[in-house]
């Protein structure tokens, strides 16, 4: 007998097995290594959907031979080939689509995976995440540098640090003389749900949108409990949508019985974002940060 | 006494005939599917058989000659000249070498526990080494990082090998412990302290999975459901060589496992060492499955059918079944891994997922096709 | 050459005895039966002459040498046990099981192994079934495995000459009337023909009568007496012991066997 019982393993493994093939749906990339080869740029395989996002955002999506399970950025990204989720890639898999280069997140893996594919000569770069606007700045810098096209990424990035910069103002404009809404950041996944406290993608994103974390003096996630929230008193929740859809919608988010004594609650002030554009600090944050900042500042 | 023909119905020997000595008894025809030689020449047929497939497939291409070429340069020691033979060398044949150590313990465990037990449904996670490694692997996974925050715990480092491997003969060596009385080790109690075991490991990588952030979450769905890939060939080594030494060291208890069928009191009285013996399977099995486990997460099935399988055509006898167990864990964990690396390429599925979707009706199939041999 | 206990004594867990006292001598050649009501200890006694089981006072010896100092391999070679019950895990042959009864020689093989299984199974009248599987015979056929393996397991003479030893557990529980004459015939004949000592647990006193040489009376615990069969199996002590009226009758053949009639007062 294993950990969990055989049963409920076998079906959450199937549920995975099944998942997996239709959301891969792997089809070979003829187009790419086309006019790749033709125009001698690199080839690459992108881990991590904030980062295929960059890919497109260069217009570089020609030589994009490949990408992960997160890539879900645009429509386009899922029809390359998929390499499977960003912490279980596949040596082979990887290798076969002959790329020149891997960006990934550090969050990629397994870490022998990497070694390998460095061993056979291609250049893995892994962008750390500090969920700070440099984390879109590197990003950038680390496509661009793997795709050869500095100059695009170069204007991308002038382009990006004008809008956030921007944005910025408009934000402290708007929250100047206010008290800073209180915001919970609230990450589900089935029946439990954690909320985030410092250094988390959520947390971040509150304070660009002018907000203000309702959850202080810890790090990282823990579970949504009353006592937890207890002294928190959130204006808004901020969440995914995916989990409110995995939920089955907002009102049965709102049937959460820690909810109930909080002030978002009795305005059911609930902000859905898309989990790739909420969390993924790509080149969207600002359009994240302005949708966010419009729902707090409305 | 009379003699009594074979005849297919039960009871059919016990008419009293006429006395005195029969005839002597025809050649014995054999009522085994396989010879035990012949069954250990299929079992190693299978494994090349899969080898090569396994060796053949995979999300890249390789060409035959370049499989040829890479090999050559293995036994010659000289380094691989292109990059296909670097891509078998380095990436597909440790994973082959891993698939088959895998199978070959899983297997023999297996057949070890099925033995000790003197049950055909016992499974190595009895007596608690998958439970205790995953368990271990949970703890190092969600609680690492914060107790420990200079130690890498990144999935595939050493470290959560060792816990998991240490975590695993922990788990056992209490079940075994407690299963200790006054009369040596009380085989029934140790199955159920298992269950118990295993139920409290349950619950607490459950409480794991709720404290879990969705990174940890997600790593310690994968190291359940059993992967093959995240194996360097420092560990691949030792895990082959640990296997070996254990399928080496199970062979001398396939005798006494023999006598152990007809009941541990009848054992002893024919010169058996019950108690080595059950220590001899448990520590054979902790070390194997712990260290597999510890290197490629949890792969179920494998321990449970392949030795049915064996019996199914050759019979109960420990001699052949042990080795042709390790054989035929072998070949299946080779071909299932072939298939898991190939049918959502450039992907791959978790083996677990595979060896429990092929295992099942297989071995339904196999049941319902022996019925009357079970 | 002799199985001996010294005054032994078995107490079980809780306190009751269940065996006070036993002392006896029993000898090679000899057909040796052990008789009582139930609950007189017969098997425990079994269990402490083969080892199975250490007595909690006194002594168990086998020609002069405690039974435990033997160790379990060499004490396999000199004596082999048949057990009341004997359920057989996985799907042996009839065959396997009784080649498992040679386990104790694997280390020194006889020249034809093979064959001392082969002839074993014919003692017992099973060669036809020798390749069926074990558990799906009767019961009968059960019991007469297990003596063939049993048999198998002492079957050829010690180097060294030392006695052989047979205990068995009520052989006869599971056989039919025929099969129960031709197994005790057998015992016996191993017995006289062949030197072992044979000891086995019955509940038919005509049996005993019939084809033992000698018989052990227990009752509750004690030895009440040894000797040869027609001199321990008085009819008043048969009366007093078991409660039943016997006559007794000499049958055709001469033997004296009793007859049975209701219980007494």
């Amino acid at each position: 007998m294993h950990a969990l019982p055989p049963s409920r393993r076998a079906v959450l493994a199937a549920a995975l097995g099944c998942a997996t093939p239709l959301a891969l749906r792997a089809q070979p990339a003829p187009a790419a290594s086309a006019t790749s080869a033709a125009a001698g740029l690199p080839r690459l395989v992108t881990v991590s959907g904030a980062i295929t996002e960059v890919v497109y955002a260069l217009g570089a999506e020609a030589q994009l031979a490949g990408t992960d399970t997160t890539s879900l950025y645009p429509a386009a990204a899922l029809k390359t080939p998929k390499v499977g989720y960003l912490r279980q890639l596949s040596a082979e898999g990887v290798l076969s689509l002959r790329p020149d280069a891997v960006i990934a997140t550090t969050e990629a893996g397994p870490p022998v995976v990497l070694d390998q594919l460095r061993s056979a000569g291609v250049k893995v770069e892994l962008v750390p995440s500090e969920y700070t606007w440099d984390d879109v700045r590197r990003k950038v810098q680390a496509v661009g540098h793997a795709a050869r096209r500095e100059d695009a990424a170069r204007a991308l990035q002038a382009r990006l640090d004008a809008e956030w910069a921007q944005l910025g103002r408009e934000v402290a404009q708007a929250a100047a003389g206010r008290a800073a809404p209180r915001v919970l950041f609230v990450l589900s996944h089935g029946p439990s749900a954690q909320v985030g406290g410092q250094g988390t993608a959520g947390d971040a994103l509150i304070r660009f949108a002018g907000g203000v974390n309702a959850l202080t003096g810890f790090t990282g996630y823990r579970p949504m409990t009353a006592e937890a929230l207890a002294s928190s008193a959130p204006d808004f929740i901020l969440t995914t949508e995916q989990g409110i859809d995995a939920l089955g919608g907002p009102q049965k988010f709102w049937q959460r019985p820690e909810l109930a004594l909080t002030p978002a609650y009795q305005r059911r002030a609930l902000i859905a974002l898309d989990a790739l554009l909420l969390m993924g600090f790509g080149p969207r944050l600002p359009q994240a940060v302005r949708a966010l900042h419009a729902s707090l500042y409305p | 006494m009379s003699a009594s023909s074979g005849p297919a119905r039960p009871g059919a020997g016990q008419t009293a005939g006429a006395e005195g000595m029969a005839a002597p008894p025809p050649p014995p025809r054999s009522g085994r599917l396989l010879a035990p030689r012949g069954a250990l020449a299929l079992g190693l047929a299978l494994v090349a058989l899969a080898f090569v497939a396994g060796g053949a497939s995979g999300a890249y291409p390789i060409a035959p000659a370049q499989l040829l070429g890479a090999l050559a340069h293995a036994v010659s020691g000289t380094p691989p000249d292109t990059p296909q033979q670097l891509v078998f060398l380095n990436i597909r044949l440790p994973r082959l070498l891993l698939a088959a150590a895998a199978g070959a313990g899983l297997a023999l465990a297996g057949a070890l526990m099925q033995g000790l037990f003197r049950n055909p449904l016992a499974d190595p996670g009895l007596v608690g080494i998958s439970s205790g490694a995953a368990l271990a692997a949970g703890l190092t996974i969600v609680l690492g990082p914060a107790w420990f925050p200079a130690l890498p715990h990144a999935l595939g480092s050493w470290t959560l090998m060792l816990t998991a491997f240490a975590g695993g003969l922990a788990v056992t060596g209490f079940i075994y412990r407690f299963a200790q009385g006054p009369a040596g080790t009380h085989v029934a109690l140790m199955l159920l302290a298992g269950v118990a075991v295993n139920a409290l490991a349950g619950a607490g990588l459950g409480y794991l999975n709720f404290m879990a952030t969705d990174e940890q979450l997600r790593n310690i769905q994968f190291w359940l459901l059993g992967s093959l890939g995240g194996a360097r060939w420092s560990a691949v080594a030792l895990v082959t060589a640990v296997v070996a030494l254990c399928c080496a060291a199970a062979l001398a208890w396939a005798r006494p496992l023999n006598a152990i069928a007809l009941g541990e009191a009848q054992a002893a009285l024919l010169g058996v060492h019950v108690e080595r013996t059950k220590r001899a399977a448990v520590l054979i099995t902790a070390l194997a499955v712990g260290a597999i486990t510890a290197t490629t997460g949890i792969i179920g099935f494998v321990g449970l059918v392949a030795p049915h399988w064996v019996r199914l055509l050759t019979g109960p006898d420990h001699r052949v079944v042990l080795p042709c167990s390790a054989l035929l864990g072998a070949a299946l964990v080779l071909a299932a891994d072939a298939v898991a690396r190939t049918v959502v390429q450039p992907a791959e599925l978790p083996l677990g997922v595979l060896t429990a979707a092929i295992g099942g009706p297989m071995f339904l199939w196999m049941l319902r096709h022996f019925r009357g041999r079970v | 050459m002799t199985l001996q206990c010294i005054d032994a004594r078995v107490v079980a867990a809780g306190g009751r005895v269940l065996l006070g006292g036993i002392s006896a001598t029993l000898r090679p050649g000899r057909f040796t039966a052990i008789l009582g009501p139930n609950g007189a200890g017969k098997s425990t006694l079994l269990s402490l002459l083969s080892a199975q089981r250490r007595p909690d006072a006194g002594q168990v010896l086998l020609d002069g040498q405690p039974l435990h100092a033997l160790a379990p391999g060499a004490l396999a070679l000199r004596r082999a046990v048949m057990p009341q019950e004997g359920a057989v895990a996985f799907d042996f042959t009839v065959r396997e099981v009784a080649e498992l009864g040679r386990y104790p020689h694997r280390r020194q093989p006889a020249a034809d192994e093979s064959g001392i299984v082969a002839q074993a199974l014919q003692a017992t009248g099973v060669a036809g079934l020798a390749q069926r599987i074990f558990n799906t015979l009767s019961g009968g056929e059960k019991a007469r495995v297990h003596l063939a393996r049993t048999l198998a397991q002492v079957w050829a003479p010690l180097p060294g000459g030392a006695a052989r030893w047979l205990l068995l557990d009520e052989p006869t529980a599971a056989l039919d009337l025929a099969h129960q004459h031709q197994a005790l015939r057998l015992l016996r004949e191993r017995a006289h023909a062949q030197g072992c000592g044979v000891v086995a647990v019955l509940h038919d006193l005509n049996l005993a009568l019939r084809y033992a040489d000698d018989v052990l009376l227990l009752a509750q615990g004690e030895a009440i007496s040894l000797g040869p069969a027609p001199e321990v199996l008085t009819p008043g002590r048969i009366e007093r012991l078991w409660g039943i009226a016997c006559t007794q009758v000499r049958g055709r053949d001469g033997a004296v066997q009793y007859l049975f009639g209701q219980a007494s007062a």
